[in-house]
């Protein structure tokens, strides 16, 4: 009385082996969606682009002959070894890039686009009227 | 490694950099940009190459790149900016100009 019970499961298991092979379906989308992909990933190629080099020039200008890289300065040439003050001053301004984009997208976050807008644009206003007393004080 | 030197120069560069205009500037460029990775890479690149060339060239630094034009430059850049956002709009109106 328990065979007939114990013959299907041969079957049911060769059943799931069937379906799990079965998936081949799907790879004829998958040409489309990388197509797609491709094209998204072109565009946002050029806006990632854009964003660094926007960010890096201006950060670049701006940071040159800043207070950091006078103390970069002074403590290299105090100890002798350029290298060990490079080294923490990276990863120092590694951290703090971090911290900062990190801030920056939990804004973008909590804040509704508009007033996201208004509120950088008035950072960055403060950004360049400090610079601006930089220059005028330098 | 003189892990006390390094300590240092780590400890003295995160608290100068702490709230300082890259740091505001990278802050106010990720929360609106497409890409918040493109902003750190982009501030990551230029404070370690701004380093880079301190420890190298010191206090040459003044005579290849004159530190008031440069400053100059990025506060025009960073004006531009805050201009651009606050009185026109940002994202939003350039697709409707595009439109």
């Amino acid at each position: 009385m328990a065979q007939p019970e114990t013959t299907p499961s041969p079957a049911a298991a060769f059943d799931t082996s069937a379906d799990i092979a079965a998936p081949v379906a799907p790879s004829k989308d998958s040409p489309l969606e990388q197509n797609t992909s491709q094209a998204s990933q072109k565009a946002s190629f050029r806006d990632v682009m854009s964003c660094f080099l926007s960010t890096f020039v201006t950060i670049f200008l701006a940071e040159i002959g800043d207070k950091t890289q006078i103390a970069t300065l002074l403590m290299s040439a105090q100890s002798h070894k350029p290298l060990t003050v490079f080294i923490g001053a990276a990863t120092a301004l590694i951290a703090t890039s971090l911290v900062g984009v990190l801030l920056g997208r939990w804004l973008s976050k909590v804040l509704t686009p508009r007033t996201l807008e208004r509120v950088t644009g008035v950072i960055l206003a403060v950004v360049s009227v400090l610079l601006f007393i930089d220059v005028a004080g330098a | 490694m003189d892990w006390n030197l390094l300590g240092l120069s780590f400890i003295t560069v995160f608290l100068a950099e702490l709230g300082d205009k890259s740091q505001l500037a990278a802050i106010a460029l990720s929360g609106n940009a497409k890409s918040a990775k493109a902003v750190f890479f982009g501030s990551v690149t230029a404070l370690i190459l701004a380093s880079l060339i301190g420890v190298l060239i010191g206090e040459g630094t003044a005579q290849i790149l004159p530190t008031r034009l440069t400053k100059l430059l990025a506060a025009i850049g960073f004006a531009g900016m805050a201009v651009k956002l606050l009185f026109f709009g940002g994202e939003a109106e350039e697709e409707e100009e595009a439109a």
